[in-house]
């Protein structure tokens, strides 16, 4: 050691260069995401509460939430979401289990279903079910063939075809998530609780629901989420009789040019989804 | 072998993670052909200090030459060294001949001379057979070979190895020690190893040196190491002691008399009388009995460990101190637990330390 | 681990639910082949007519090149952006790296239509104007948080040691990144740009604020088919968007497994 050195006075730490090249990094997309779309929100939060002259006002959501009308608009966008998730997720979840344990061609194939309709168009998906539900559609023609019914049943601009293509259409969202956390379950813990005495009810109640939790929980949150504020699908196989939130702040911005009220139908769809959101996030937190 | 110039000289050497200082001026002069262990605790510095060697983390003052060359503020790419990562960070999108090939074809090497260097490197290891393997259908004994062939083939100024022989399992990981050394020597390779492991430290190496926050607290050959710790950190680090508490009554040329709770004792150390010091010596210095000259102590036999070739014995010699005995398998006599016993040992192989200095 | 009937159970809600999932596809693809200006099922004939007419539809072409202008772009853009913000995030050296990923991925639960109003509202209100500009800045929103999700996810398996050990074989910084990061990160990378790109092609609810008359984009210009007179051209329309989608389908299968795809992309 050098007498240089041991007089060299002391460095101060240099600015954390890592950290410095770390924000840079992360720099384009947080301005993106505050830009073009925190910035907006909370444009959107300010437009519900301003009357058409700019004076603040709180009668966009006494409107939204004191008649009737708009509280069963409310309701319907609810139903639907929820209708969606029940359905979407008593099929979703079973059929997970089936998909873990296929192999090979067969495992190749369940998922290209999943995936090619996931990757197709929501107006494609939509359009189908307006041919396949129609009076003379194939679900009619089926159905006559084979002596179930003798006339055309009105299907299409029901909440049956409503529901039907929902789920149809957000079903892959509530597999792959479920699929994704049975397929890495590991056997033995169902093992470990059969030799300790667990009977095949108390192991899935047990062992299997709990451990598959998280991929349930970000299935119904995505899934509700979607079918709540879905715009396509209404518009398409029901239409006018079955107004939602989101059809209604389209026509309140496309149409009837209200951009406070539908401002403030947008912050209800928003608030609705941020709960969704907080829960979820609050579930599967939660220890086990 | 004989004195060969300086290979890698670090001199004045330190790094600071914010307020952390993690090397404090480090000096440390290697040989061509040398192989130097750095042993420690986590967070002694002792991977920082590879990794300063490496490039990989430039220290803040001093200085480290490699091969002749100033390499302080060399990036890594233009070092020609060698490191053999902890978890070997094989490239998993190429086969082991792609990874072995890796630093030689960014180099620019013709062709031709990869082949035969990847062929030569895999030999070494011992692993000419697997080259279009994938590295995910590798054992972990493999893969740290092809980590090691990876590193010799660009015949680097210095091999650096970071716990490379951490995650075998035991067995596999001393027949590895010996194994590791003789190749070294054969294509007499300059290395210096990061261990935690006080074993690998003395099988694999010339010199240890053996590093506490941030300092080298000893440099030294195994032998000396063990047998003339330098310090209570290098004797509690490496091998097994006795130790015992107790005061400096008495000082003269370079041996101290200490009162201790077992008696009087005779340790080699410069101590001022009144001084506090802790009393050590090696398991294997202590003999059943009483011995004239000798350092000697009683007490009630706490637990005896058979271990094969050697036997441990743990003596309760009162008043909070114990006495650590190690027994060859050839000798005759072995106490029982609860046995009273006296054990003697060399005043040559006793040493004091001062006590403040405890970890 | 299962009783028998609940295995059955499993297996026929899995067959079923393939075969519901696949039927409307299934149909839209027959009917594109309908020899009559109606969806009469099953068909009485086979013709390709309709593919003929495709490229006749009012104002089909300009939006068939704005789409896939807009997907193209904000999905390269997201490309750049997604995994350098992803990099900094799953290395961990930034305070509150876990609380940015969920900023950057956000959007992903918000609704698409809130979206496309506030950014109207907010266009309007800065004075951006330019059609074509605001809707490849809104679709960034939309592309970029599958970019960061997918990224983060496959960017926290990726084991930065490699890059030291390519640096310390003779790689710069940037040589490492390129010859050991991005091949070991092409599956992300990949289904990323998959993704963002069919959300991209494929976006309604915010788009639809953002068009105007001269420019739209193709999924507003179909539906705006579908109101008006829905014929079989549609149908043949959408069987080529869906034959596109079956081809990248098959390319990302054989380049990374679609049971890789559905681990990284729930």
């Amino acid at each position: 050691m050098t007498e240089a050195v041991l007089s060299a006075p002391v460095v101060k730490p240099a600015p954390d260069r890592e950290r410095l090249a770390a924000l840079g990094f992360v720099a384009p997309s947080v301005l993106i995401i505050a830009v073009v779309f925190v910035l907006p929100l909370a444009l959107l939060l300010g437009v519900s509460v301003l009357d058409s002259k700019g004076g603040p006002t709180t009668a966009h959501y006494v409107r939204l939430l004191g008649t009737p009308y708009y509280l069963g608009v409310i309701w319907n966008s609810l139903r639907l979401g929820l209708l969606t998730t029940l359905i979407a997720f008593v099929i979703s979840y079973p059929a997970a289990f089936a998909l873990a344990r296929a192999r090979g061609p067969l495992r190749s194939a369940l998922l290209a279903t999943l995936f090619l309709p996931l990757a197709a168009s929501v107006i494609v998906k939509a359009f189908a079910w307006t041919i396949l539900l129609r009076s003379d559609g194939l679900i009619n023609t089926v159905l006559i063939a084979l002596g179930i019914i003798e006339d055309p049943i009105r299907m299409i601009f029901t909440q049956t075809a409503l529901i039907i293509g929902a789920v149809n259409i957000f079903l892959p969202f509530m597999v792959l998530p479920i699929y994704a956390v049975v397929a890495q379950l590991d056997g033995r813990y169902a093992e470990a609780a059969a030799t300790l005495g667990a009977s095949p009810a108390v192991v899935f109640l047990r062992v299997i629901l709990p451990l598959t939790l998280p991929g349930i929980i970000a299935g119904v949150a995505l899934v509700f989420s979607l079918s709540v504020s879905a715009y396509v699908v209404p518009t398409l196989l029901i239409g006018e009789k079955y107004p939602t939130l989101a059809t209604t702040i389209a026509k309140a911005y496309l149409l009837a040019r209200d951009p406070g009220f539908g401002a403030a139908a947008g912050v209800v769809l928003l608030a609705i989804a941020v709960v969704v959101v907080a829960l979820s996030t609050l579930l599967s937190r939660e220890p086990k | 072998m004989s004195e060969a110039a300086p290979h890698l000289v670090i001199s004045g050497v330190s790094k600071r993670y914010g307020a952390a200082t993690v090397l404090e001026r480090v000096d440390l002069t290697i040989r061509r052909g040398e192989l130097v262990t750095l042993l420690g605790p986590s967070g002694c510095g002792k991977t920082t200090l590879l990794r300063a060697i490496a490039g990989l983390a430039p220290p803040d003052t001093g200085t480290i030459a490699l091969a002749g060359r100033d390499v302080t503020h060399v990036p890594p790419h233009r070092r020609n060294v060698g490191v053999v990562f902890q978890n070997y960070a094989l490239f998993p999108h190429l086969t082991v001949a792609g990874n072995v090939a890796f630093g030689l074809k960014v180099r620019g090497t013709p062709k031709a001379e990869i082949d035969l260097a990847v062929r030569r490197a895999l030999a070494l290891v011992k692993l000419g057979h697997l080259g279009g393997r994938r590295i995910s259908a590798l054992s972990g004994g493999q893969q740290q070979r092809v980590a090691l062939a990876r590193a010799i083939a660009v015949e680097p100024d210095v091999l650096l190895f970071d716990e490379a022989l951490s995650a075998l399992d035991r067995k596999l990981r001393e027949e590895m020690q010996v194994e590791l050394r003789r190749l070294l020597q054969e294509v007499k390779a300059t290395a210096i190893f990061v261990t935690h492991d006080q074993d690998e430290a003395l099988t694999m190496s010339d010199r240890v040196a053996v590093m506490n926050k941030g300092r080298i607290e000893q440099l030294a050959a195994p032998r000396e190491l063990y047998a003339r710790p330098a310090s209570l950190f290098a004797l509690n680090f490496v091998g097994l002691s006795t130790r015992i508490a107790g005061q400096v009554v008495g000082a003269q040329d370079g041996m101290v008399e200490v009162v201790t709770p077992v008696g009087r004792l005779s340790a080699r150390g410069a101590f001022q009388p009144g001084a506090s010091v802790i009393v050590a010596t090696r398991p294997e210095q202590l003999r059943l009995g009483a011995d004239a000259g000798a350092n000697s102590a009683a007490g009630r036999v706490r637990s005896v460990v058979f271990q094969g070739s050697r036997t441990l014995v743990d003596v309760d010699a009162g008043a909070g101190a114990s006495l650590l005995a190690e027994l060859s398998g050839r000798e005759a006599e072995v106490p029982r637990v609860h046995d009273e016993v006296r054990f003697a040992w060399p005043v040559a192989e006793t040493f004091a330390f001062a006590a403040e200095a405890a970890p | 681990m299962m009783t028998r009937a609940a295995i059955v159970v499993c297996w026929v809600l899995a067959i079923g639910l393939a075969l519901f999932l696949v039927l409307p596809l299934a149909v839209i693809a027959a009917a594109s082949f309908s020899p009559t200006p109606v969806f009469d099922l099953p068909l009485s004939g086979a013709s390709l007519r309709w593919y003929g007419r495709i490229g006749r539809l009012d104002g089909f072409w300009p939006s068939l090149f704005l789409s896939l202008q807009i997907a193209l772009l904000s999905t390269a853009l997201s490309l750049v952006a997604g995994t350098l913000a992803a990099i900094a995030i799953a290395r961990g050296k930034l305070p509150g790296a876990t609380a940015l990923g969920t900023l950057l991925v956000s959007p992903l639960m918000m609704p698409g239509l809130v979206l496309g109003i506030a950014l109207l509202q907010y266009f309007r209100m800065i004075g951006f104007t330019a059609t074509w500009s605001a809707l490849l800045v809104a679709h960034l929103v939309v592309t970029l948080p599958y970019v960061a999700r997918t990224m983060i996810a496959g960017l926290s398996r990726f084991d930065f040691t490699l890059i030291e050990a390519a640096r310390t074989l003779g790689c710069t910084y940037a040589g490492s990144v390129i010859r050991v990061m991005v091949p070991a990160l092409a599956p992300s990378f990949l289904i990323s740009g998959l993704f963002s790109l069919l959300a991209s092609f494929d976006n309604y609810p915010v788009s639809i604020f953002l068009t105007d008359v001269r420019s739209k984009t193709l999924p507003i210009r179909m539906l705006q088919y579908i109101e008006e007179a829905p014929d079989p051209t549609l149908a043949a329309l959408s069987t080529l968007i869906l034959a596109g989608t079956l081809v990248l389908l098959l390319i990302s299968d054989r380049l990374v497994g679609l049971h890789r795809m559905a681990g990284t992309a729930d």
